[in-house]
């Protein structure tokens, strides 16, 4: 049989011709190359019809045809291998030189160059496990493309309008999500879009979700996620169309994956991490707890501010009813009372209404204030105030305005005019009505 | 609630900054003329009304979004009409 290998049977390489079967040996059972290649072949694929060999992976090519080319090497000896696109679909890392591996595949024979080769079915990384391969692989190339920068980290909308959820409608991180929001909120409009979350297909479909609910108008913030699972399960969030969708989301993306120990590439990709999906309802309206406090806040600053200064009027008030000798002042008591009760009916105006019971207490309890110091007011200036007030009801023209007169002044408001004759055409004066003033300019002396 | 008062404030963001603001003036600003002060005090209630009025405005609603982008109310079961367990 050793005569046998005195054919050619390492093809030249690069040599494409069809070797010719044909010799003039005929008391010899002479196979042509074909023929022994075919026999060797065959003998080949039945014993090692299902092989596992482990080696380093060299030389890898995507041809385009789909197939993947590479050899399996170790210290003294290397391997041909292929793996037809069809076995490539269910890789989930990229194979690639130095890669320690372990094929799984059988054994067959390159005719035109008899050589022998692994046919692969299925490749792993030894070591790491397929999938975290493939993630470490995933999460370098897009950290180099920048998709996890803290910069491009956006904060969330103070009020999201509406919420945006992608996620199986069976799964439980639905549940949590509306739990939470329903206890904490009850005025939430959510815009659920529902996906597969795992298994073929789910991460096209999860990425197609995200791309479609941020044009919903008003959606303002979207949670991505699912509930607790392996790492097979989750993988759908370790996908780069997912992770792409979400980077190019053009709203804030919170990401809520599996439980706390699960990180996946959707969540470094996202604006913010949630732990478990219930948290991730729990930070979108934390923030409305945040603002809603903060309101308050101003609310009660703003409140006191304004009930200070009508104290501080009210002073003023008495301040000028003690120096009611001085003339011309009488109006301008009665002037000023009258901007109290003008600043304590606008205050009233801008009650709030019954939104909120703590702010309208607040406001309750001021104008209670405001009523109880012009009460006091009132009683502290006692006798002489009243004997005042009496006078001015006589005096003061502003119980006459009210019935249609009017009071003129002259431009610096020191005197009523009462005679035309003090005045010449193009003066100013100011003319007070019952509500308001107005300037005027004579026209005509008549 | 005057409506036209509204359009005056940007969002809930800024109408949370500017009452920030107002609120800071008048606090800081004790010797600002009456007028002045009223006008910011309502303007601080306007846009505290604005805030309340955001934060309270949205009804609750759960609604559905297809593949083909149509959006329907959620099935009641979904919309957590049931009793919490």
């Amino acid at each position: 049989m050793s005569d046998l290998f005195d054919l050619p049977f390492e093809d030249d390489p690069g040599g494409v011709e069809e070797p010719e079967p044909k010799g003039p040996l005929p008391t010899r059972r002479v196979f042509t190359v074909t023929e022994l290649t075919v026999r060797v072949r065959d003998l080949l694929e039945e014993r090692f019809f299902e092989v596992w060999v482990e080696g380093e992976l060299s030389g890898v090519r995507l041809w385009n045809t789909g197939h993947l080319y590479f050899t399996l090497k170790d210290s003294s000896s290397l391997l041909k291998g292929l793996m037809f696109r069809s076995a490539l679909r269910y890789l989930k890392f990229k194979p690639a030189d130095g890669m320690r591996v372990v094929a799984r595949g059988k054994i067959s024979v390159y005719e035109p160059k008899g050589e022998y080769q692994i046919v692969c079915e299925h490749l792993e990384p030894q070591g790491l496990g397929a999938l975290q391969l493939a993630f470490e692989q995933l999460k370098k190339r897009l950290q180099a493309e920048g998709l996890f920068d803290v910069a491009k980290k956006r904060p969330l909308p103070a009020l999201p309008r509406k919420i945006g959820v992608v996620t199986s409608l069976d799964g439980a991180a639905i549940r949590d999500i509306l739990k939470v929001l329903r206890r904490r909120y009850k005025n939430v409009h959510v815009v659920i879009r529902p996906t597969k979350v795992q298994g073929d297909g789910a991460a096209a479909e999860i990425a197609h979700g995200i791309r479609q609910i941020v044009t919903v108008p008003h959606v303002d913030v979207v949670i991505v996620g699912r509930g607790g699972g392996s790492m097979e399960d989750l993988w759908a969030f370790n996908e780069e169309p997912v992770a792409r969708a979400i980077s190019i989301s053009p709203i804030p993306v919170i990401s809520a994956v599996g439980h706390e120990s699960d990180v996946t590439i959707a969540d470094l990709v996202a604006d913010l991490r949630a732990p478990t999906p219930s948290a991730a309802a729990e930070l979108v309206v934390a923030r409305k707890d945040d603002f809603s406090h903060r309101i308050n806040r101003l609310h009660e600053r703003l409140v006191s501010c304004a009930y200070a200064r009508v104290q501080r009027l009210s002073r003023r008030v008495h301040e000028l009813s003690g120096r009611r000798a001085l003339a011309g002042y009488t109006t301008r008591v009665a002037m000023t009372q009258r901007r109290v009760d003008e600043l304590t009916r606008r205050l009233e105006a801008c009650e709030l209404g019954r939104r909120l019971a703590k702010n309208r207490t607040a406001l309750v309890a001021m104008d209670a204030k405001l009523h109880r110091l012009v009460a006091a007011r009132a009683q502290r200036s006692g006798a002489r105030l009243s004997a005042m007030a009496g006078r001015l009801d006589t005096l003061s023209p502003l119980a006459v305005l009210a019935r249609g007169y009017a009071v003129c002044w002259n431009e610096d408001r020191t005197r009523a005019i009462r005679d035309a004759a003090v005045l010449s055409r193009g003066d100013t004066v100011h003319v007070t009505l019952s509500r308001g003033s107005i300037a005027a300019k004579v026209s005509d002396i008549e | 609630m005057s409506k036209a008062v509204d359009n005056t404030i940007k969002d809930f963001e800024a109408a949370i900054a500017e009452l920030e603001s107002v609120v800071r003036k008048l606090e800081e600003g004790g010797d600002l003329p009456l007028e002045e002060s009223l006008k910011l005090y309502e303007r601080g209630v306007t846009l505290s009304k604005f805030c309340h009025a955001k934060l309270e405005a949205a009804e609750r609603k759960i609604e559905l979004l297809n593949e083909r982008g149509d959006l329907r109310p959620a099935p009641a079961g979904l919309a957590g009409d049931e009793p919490d367990r």
